[in-house]
Order: structure tokens, then C-alpha cells, then sequence
């Protein structure tokens, strides 16, 4: 163990660490607007191959690359927790994901039974040599723990990332191999979803939320009854509702389901309840993302709890939409926003350069402008799950919107590369 | 208050408060209010960072004989963010609003990663390694961060 665990500079990763995560991650948005624009009735059903390619370019690749990343980061200072050789794993890992995801969404979106097989074996292995890490990092740690309930939550979401990594090579090898399995496919599915929205995605946003929302918005604390209770809670409630339904009993099955939407609404509604008493009074275009991310979640929650109850076709799609591009990918803007003109600025500060000062390195125009071209793409692509007409259109938007996403991160770090001269 | 963690962490969000007050009142253009609340929040933190390097950092080092370890690196980042602190009234003296903005939203997150790290590691191993003369020292810290405070 380090004589100072997380606080020293030196335990801090060097920038390419995480870097390299985030500036990839947006082109994967760009691609998946690329299967968006050239596949044809690509959101009809949620089950069609460009749709599940679609879902896995955003999901692995857009999502995971930025979570991981931030983990790298966040890890040592909420946590104590510096992983062993950071650029190492970093590179590695990186890359042998964004190889896996690409793999993925090929052989699904071809019906290529080895490219599915390669790369859901791709992303394990970059799963593993990263939460090998993240484990070998959390066990050093200092015992003595704050108040904060974050190191807890962030040990879950790394175990629910852990089960949807498990139930996506399954899935994989009885789509490539065969494999049979005593329960029906979709099944199967919607447990792997399950598991990665909320055990992985949920539980690592409320883990980041307990500490960003109060400390960077300025606003009370969320109740200690909340945090202290929420990620357990959701954790036996996905406990129970995937032993329900594999175990083929409809209503304890139904009723879990329900107590998960109920869980993800309360997360959402208290943290939209914390924003309005945010003492900071000139909400900035990521404050403004981030408020929407919320809403868009309550909305697809609502969407969620009708495909439970209703058989409405497109309901499905209208779900995926919101839950992942909406919540999802507009929270996951609006912290990058914040994470990558800092971490600019904190390793030019550390190297002893005088740094030009956050608005400088990313002023706020074009940060707006782009998460502005988010909500609109967010629309569009609704409106694409009802009339799939519209999907090349919200395929281009999408496009617009990484494209963007990725060149304003670029500014940043070439803003901070000038600085060093 | 009971633990040098609660008290410093209530301290933190003192500060925020008046940092917020000092930004709200640039972001509409009062400049004499602005002045006013940075001239607060400036004497908060500097009182908040002096209690921590001459009061609690000296017996953290004492007892463990830690001198190069996390109280060293805390000690580092108080220099990083009096310097931004300096850059911002410079901004403020200046009335230039963006360029205020622009140091307000790197000195916020630079004291929020700076917070996190004390609160969710150093004070509890403050609080852990100092557990005997704990209820002294907070009281003591206590006084100074008021005391500072109202001067």
C-alpha cells in the first residue's frame, strides 16, 4: 500500500490513462448513427440485427468506454483505491474492448455467428484484465472509510458489470455455439439488460451522484436514508426479480420488476428534487444536461412500466431510446464535460505550467450548442421509434451529435497541449 | 460536533455556500455585492486551510510521522487553489465576467476533488489515528474556523 493511498499526485493516472476511453467512446456513437443512416428498418422491433448491433455500439462501446474510464479516475480519490500500473491496464484494456464491441456489433448486426462469439470473448477479456485490476486496487485501500456510502456502490456497480458480462457470453454462446439452455432466449435477454442498466449503469451513476450532485451543484446532501439503503436494495430486488423470472413465476417476477422501476424512479425524482435547491444560480449547459438525463429516465421508466403492462409494439423501442440515449448518454455528456477540461488543467498544473482556466480550455458555447443538438437527436429519435421512417434522419443526428461530442473534447486537449508549448 | 470529520466537512459546505453567493452576484453583473460575498468566502477558506495546515496537519504528522505523505499533498493543492483564489479577485477586480466564470469553475472543481479526497480518506484516518485527543483538537479547530470566519 502507498504511505499516502489515493492522495498523491503520483497515484493519480496520467492522463492518456483515461483519456484514451473518452475520446474513443463518442466514436462509437458516430458509428452507431452510421448503422442508424444505412440499415433499413433498424428500429422496427428491438429484436432486429441493427438494432441489436445498434444497442451494443452505444451500451459497450459508448457507455462502458466513458464509465471505465472515469473509474480509473474516480477510484483513487472517492475511494483510496490507485490501481497497480494505470496506463498499462488502461491501454490494454481500451483496446481490447473497443476491438470486442466492434466485433459484437458486427456479428450481430450481420448475423455473423463467429463475430459474436469473438467479440463478446473480447470484451470479457477486457472486462477481466480491468476488474482484476479494480479489485487488486479496492483490496489495498485503506480500511478506514468517511461517511460517503460511494466505495460501497461503486464495489456493487463493478459486480453488476461482473453479471452482465456473464450473461452476455452466455447469450453469445447460444446465439454462435448452440448452447442450450433451460430458459427461453429472450429471457435471458432481458435479464442481461436488466442487469446492465440498473446493476451496472444505475448503481454507478447513484454511486457518482451521491457525491457530484451535493459537492458540484452546490445543493443539500441527498437523505442518508437514500443512499444508505438504495444500491442494496436494488441489488436484492435484481436478486430476487432474476431468480422470479427464471424460475418462471410470473407474478413475484412482475412484482420485483416493478419494485426495480420504483427503485430507478425514486433515484431519479430525488435527484431532480436536489438540482432545483442548487445554490448555484447560473445552471450551465452541463447542469442543464444532466437535469434532462433525469426526466428523460422518469420517462423511460413510464415507458418501461407500459411494455409491462401493454403489448404496445413500439413501446419497447421508445424505452431503449430513453433510457439509453436520453438518461444514459445525456448524463454521460454532461460529466464529461466536466471531467475532461479539468483533468486538462490538473495535469498542466501539476506539471508546474500556468493553465488557462476551465471556461478557456472549453468555453461554454459550443458545449451547449452540442448538448442542445443532443436534445433535438434525443426527439428525433423518438419520433423514429413510432414512424421508422425517420430513423436515417435521427441516424445523421446522431452522427452530428458524437461528431461534435468528440471535436469539443479535442478542443480541450489540444487547448491544453498549446498551454504546454 | 463530535468528529473532526463531520466538523470539517460541515465547514466545507460553509464555504460552497459563499462561493455560490459570490458567483451568483457576478453572473448578474452586481459587481459591490460580489465583492463583498468573494471577500467572505476568500476569508473561509483561507481560515479553513490555515486551521488544517497550522492546527490539524501538524498533530496528524506528530502522531503518525507521516511529514511526506497525504498531509503534504493536501498542503500542495491549498497552494494550487489560493493561486486560482488570487486569479479569481484578480478577474473580480477587473469586472471581467467571463474571464470570473471561467476561474470560479476551476477553482469549484478543483475544491470539490480537493474535499472529496479529505473527507472520504484523510479526516477519517484524522479521526481514526487521532481518536485520543480528538474531542480537543475539533473543539479547538472549531473555535478558529468561527473565530476566522467573523473577524
Amino acid at each position: 500500500m502507498s504511505a499516502n493511498p489515493g492522495l498523491a499526485y503520483q497515484d493519480t493516472p496520467p492522463f492518456s490513462a483515461p483519456l484514451r476511453f473518452f475520446l474513443t467512446a463518442p466514436l462509437f456513437g458516430v458509428v452507431a448513427g452510421l448503422v442508424l443512416l444505412f440499415a433499413p428498418g433498424v428500429l422496427e422491433s428491438r429484436w432486429t440485427p441493427p438494432a441489436l448491433a445498434l444497442v451494443h455500439l452505444f451500451a459497450a462501446g459508448f457507455m462502458l468506454q466513458v464509465m471505465l474510464g472515469a473509474l480509473l479516475q474516480v477510484l483513487p480519490v472517492v475511494a483510496g483505491a490507485a490501481m497497480p500500473a494505470p496506463a498499462r491496464v488502461a491501454g490494454a484494456s481500451h483496446l481490447v474492448l473497443a476491438g470486442g464491441t466492434l466485433a459484437l456489433a458486427w456479428g450481430l448486426g450481420r448475423i455473423a455467428p463467429e463475430a459474436i462469439l469473438a467479440g463478446a470473448g473480447l470484451l470479457a477479456a477486457g472486462l477481466l484484465i480491468f476488474l482484476a485490476a479494480a479489485v487488486r486496487a479496492l483490496l489495498d485501500a485503506p480500511a478506514t472509510a468517511g461517511a460517503s456510502r460511494t466505495p460501497r456502490d461503486l464495489r456493487y456497480a463493478l459486480a453488476g458489470l461482473a453479471v452482465t458480462a456473464a450473461l452476455g457470453v452466455l447469450l453469445a454462446l447460444v446465439l454462435s455455439r448452440g448452447l442450450a439452455l433451460p430458459v427461453p432466449l429472450p429471457m435471458l435477454v432481458d435479464l442481461h439488460a436488466g442487469w446492465g442498466w440498473l446493476g451496472w449503469g444505475g448503481l454507478l451513476l447513484a454511486a457518482t451522484s451521491w457525491v457530484v450532485v451535493p459537492m458540484f451543484q452546490i445543493t443539500p446532501a441527498y437523505p442518508a436514508r437514500l443512499t444508505r439503503h438504495w444500491a442494496p436494495t436494488v441489488l436484492v430486488a435484481l436478486l430476487a426479480w432474476s431468480a422470479a423470472t427464471l424460475g418462471g413465476h410470473a407474478l413475484p417476477a412482475t412484482a420485483t420488476g416493478l419494485a426495480l422501476l420504483a427503485l430507478a424512479a425514486l433515484f431519479a425524482i430525488a435527484t431532480v428534487r436536489l438540482q432545483s435547491r442548487s445554490r448555484r444560480s447560473t445552471p450551465d449547459a452541463s447542469f442543464r444536461a444532466f437535469r434532462l438525463a433525469m426526466f428523460a429516465a422518469l420517462g423511460g421508466l413510464v415507458a418501461l412500466l407500459g411494455t409491462m403492462l401493454t403489448d404496445i409494439e413500439r413501446l419497447p423501442v421508445v424505452a431503449g431510446v430513453l433510457v439509453m440515449h436520453g438518461a444514459f448518454g445525456g448524463a454521460i455528456s454532461a460529466m464529461l464535460y466536466k471531467i475532461v477540461p479539468f483533468l486538462t488543467w490538473l495535469h498542466l498544473t501539476q506539471a508546474g505550467i500556468k493553465a488557462p482556466n476551465m471556461k478557456k480550455l472549453l468555453p461554454d458555447a459550443p458545449m451547449r450548442r452540442q448538448l442542445q443538438a443532443h436534445a433535438a437527436t434525443l426527439a428525433v429519435l423518438l419520433a423514429a421509434a413510432v414512424l421508422p421512417v425517420l430513423a436515417p434522419l435521427a441516424g445523421l443526428l446522431l452522427m452530428v451529435e458524437f461528431g461534435w461530442l468528440f471535436g469539443n473534447l479535442l478542443r480541450a486537449v489540444r487547448a491544453g497541449r498549446r498551454a504546454r508549448g | 460536533m463530535s468528529t473532526i470529520a463531520e466538523l470539517m466537512t460541515h465547514d466545507h459546505r460553509e464555504c460552497d455556500h459563499l462561493f455560490a453567493s459570490a458567483e451568483t452576484h457576478a453572473a448578474k453583473g452586481e459587481w459591490e455585492a460580489a465583492a463583498q460575498a468573494m471577500d467572505a468566502f476568500s476569508r473561509a477558506l483561507q481560515a479553513h486551510f490555515d486551521a488544517e495546515e497550522q492546527q490539524l496537519f501538524p498533530r496528524f504528522e506528530a502522531v503518525t510521522g507521516m511529514t511526506g505523505g497525504p498531509t503534504q499533498v493536501m498542503r500542495g493543492e491549498h497552494a494550487d487553489m489560493r493561486e486560482t483564489l488570487a486569479a479569481m479577485q484578480d478577474a473580480l477586480v477587473r469586472r471581467d465576467a467571463a474571464d470570473f466564470a471561467g476561474e470560479a469553475d476551476t477553482l469549484m472543481v478543483m475544491l470539490q476533488q480537493h474535499n472529496m479526497k479529505e473527507e472520504n480518506i484523510l479526516y477519517p484516518m484524522c479521526d481514526a489515528r487521532l481518536a485520543d485527543e480528538r474531542t480537543e483538537l475539533a473543539a479547538g479547530l472549531a473555535r478558529r474556523l468561527g473565530a476566522r470566519a467573523e473577524a
